[in-house]
């Protein structure tokens, strides 16, 4: 018999453990146009019922031709993408030249995948041009599979958004008249629209969306404005007009 | 209510409703039939869908033949359609802690004598209503059918229209549904009468 007796804790054995990961919701979407790209998320970062912040940006601008939105755990969001950011900045020092944007994308799978084992918990969308001009969206899984698309929604409203798209993008469950055809990629004042809709429906049924939308629309080499003129308050971030041309729209959404 | 699947959504139009379904019924995963109807006629001009466990739909179906019959008779009336989304809801209720498994939703014009108004109302598993003005969702597709719904729906609706709206609504969202799917009915009503069509959906 022992001459000392145990503690609470050593009676009953108890596990403890780290969680090392946090769904911070809101929701992100893409879609490619002929000769331009569409990439949009909502700026509300929440963690269960309590909102962080109503402003935490979900899409960055990569390069001049390449802008990607990053959603689900924002804190491994963020991190990948200054990984990203700094890859792309060694191969302009190597290169001197942007990286293009099929070479991004197999960047990103190879960056995704080497974390297999402890992935990014996080859900990627690419968007821009491509080298030969025509917009571009790739869409990734946490581990790095990738697939290019014309429009992808991802995020805590993907559910309601992508049917919606399926719907308004690919006419899905829509016979077109006889004699007639469903566009292939729809005019830029329309895309901008559909997004816009988007997330103010995702806003009304999804208490994880909210506060605010921000749109980056990147234009295809020599691509005038025509379908942003409709539009207030667009603001260009490329300096010149040569070039693609990348333009950044906020919108306000509900904040309840 | 994954067990068996399906999905069922409601709209309110200008002097008309919209009620559909998908017509699948599945066991889990395994597709069983493609030619299960959720939507059930009650009067005339009154209709009630439930999605959930096959097995309390058709449970329930009869119940509530049973009870309306009853209603009719002793009132020597035909019931209205919040009369019946009330006595849905205490049918419900009364199995609060051991419950059938379904969630349903009513629609329906209200008595032509006073002025035939639009109604719908869905309710959970206990039997909480919810009465929307706009349009109301159940089953295993309802986020989907919720984005679509936000998305596409707009007040004052003809019947046509409201058939168009509702059809594309459940079609996209059902295709996005591994649980449901497989063809759909839909049901236009109107004052003068009812429209019934079965639709064709992606088959797979």
């Amino acid at each position: 018999m022992s001459h000392y007796t145990r503690t609470q804790s050593q009676q009953h054995p108890t596990q403890r453990q780290f969680n090392p990961y946090t769904e911070n919701g809101g929701t992100i979407l893409a879609i490619a146009g002929a000769d331009f790209s569409v990439i949009a998320g909502d700026t509300r970062q929440s963690e269960g019922y309590s909102i962080q912040t109503r402003y935490a940006p979900k899409v960055f601008k990569l390069t001049d031709k390449a802008v990607l939105a990053v959603n689900g755990f924002a804190a491994d969001g963020n991190m990948f993408v200054k990984k990203v950011k700094q890859r792309l900045e060694w191969y302009r020092h190597a290169h001197s030249k942007d990286m293009p944007l099929r070479s991004i994308a197999r960047l990103i799978q190879t960056m995704l995948y080497a974390q297999r084992f402890f992935p990014y918990y996080v859900y990627n969308i690419l968007g821009g041009i491509e080298e030969d001009g025509t917009g571009a969206v790739y869409s990734f899984d946490p581990v790095g599979s990738y697939e290019r698309e014309a429009c992808r929604a991802a995020g805590s409203a993907q559910s309601l958004v992508q049917p919606f798209l399926d719907n308004q993008i690919y006419f899905k469950n829509q016979t077109p008249v006889l004699g007639t055809s469903h566009p292939t990629h729809l005019p830029l004042r329309h895309v901008v629209q559909l997004v816009i809709d988007s997330f103010t429906s995702a806003t009304e049924r999804h208490i994880e969306v909210g506060d605010g939308v921000e749109l980056y629309i990147i234009l295809a080499r020599g691509r005038g404005t025509q379908g942003l003129d409709s539009f207030k308050d667009v603001q260009e971030l490329t300096p010149h007009a040569e070039g693609e041309r990348l333009f950044v729209l906020r919108r306000e959404l509900k904040k309840d | 209510m994954q067990y068996n699947g399906g999905s069922i959504v409601a709209m309110v139009g200008k002097n008309c409703v919209a009620i559909a379904s998908d017509l699948r019924l599945g066991n889990q995963a395994l597709t069983i039939a493609t030619d299960f109807e959720k939507v059930f006629p009650i009067t005339d001009r009154i209709y009630l869908g439930m999605a959930g466990l096959a097995t309390d739909v058709l449970t329930l179906r009869e119940r509530f033949r049973f009870r309306v019959n009853m209603y009719s008779i002793k009132e020597e009336r035909e019931i209205e359609p919040k009369t019946l989304a009330q006595l849905v809801s205490s049918t419900l209720y009364e199995r609060r802690f051991g419950p059938y498994f379904i969630e349903p939703i009513i629609a329906g014009l209200t008595d032509s004598s006073k002025g035939s108004q639009p109604f719908i109302a869905s309710a959970d598993l206990i039997g909480c209503l919810n009465f929307a003005k706009d349009f109301v969702v159940v089953g295993t597709a309802e986020d989907k059918l919720l984005g679509v719904a936000e998305g596409l729906w707009e007040p004052d609706l003809e019947p046509e229209d409201l058939f168009e709206t509702i059809s594309q609504t459940l079609l996209n969202a059902v295709d996005r549904d591994a649980f449901s799917g497989w063809g759909a009915v839909v049901h236009v009503i109107t004052p003068d009468k009812v429209i019934t069509r079965t639709l064709k959906g992606r088959m797979d």
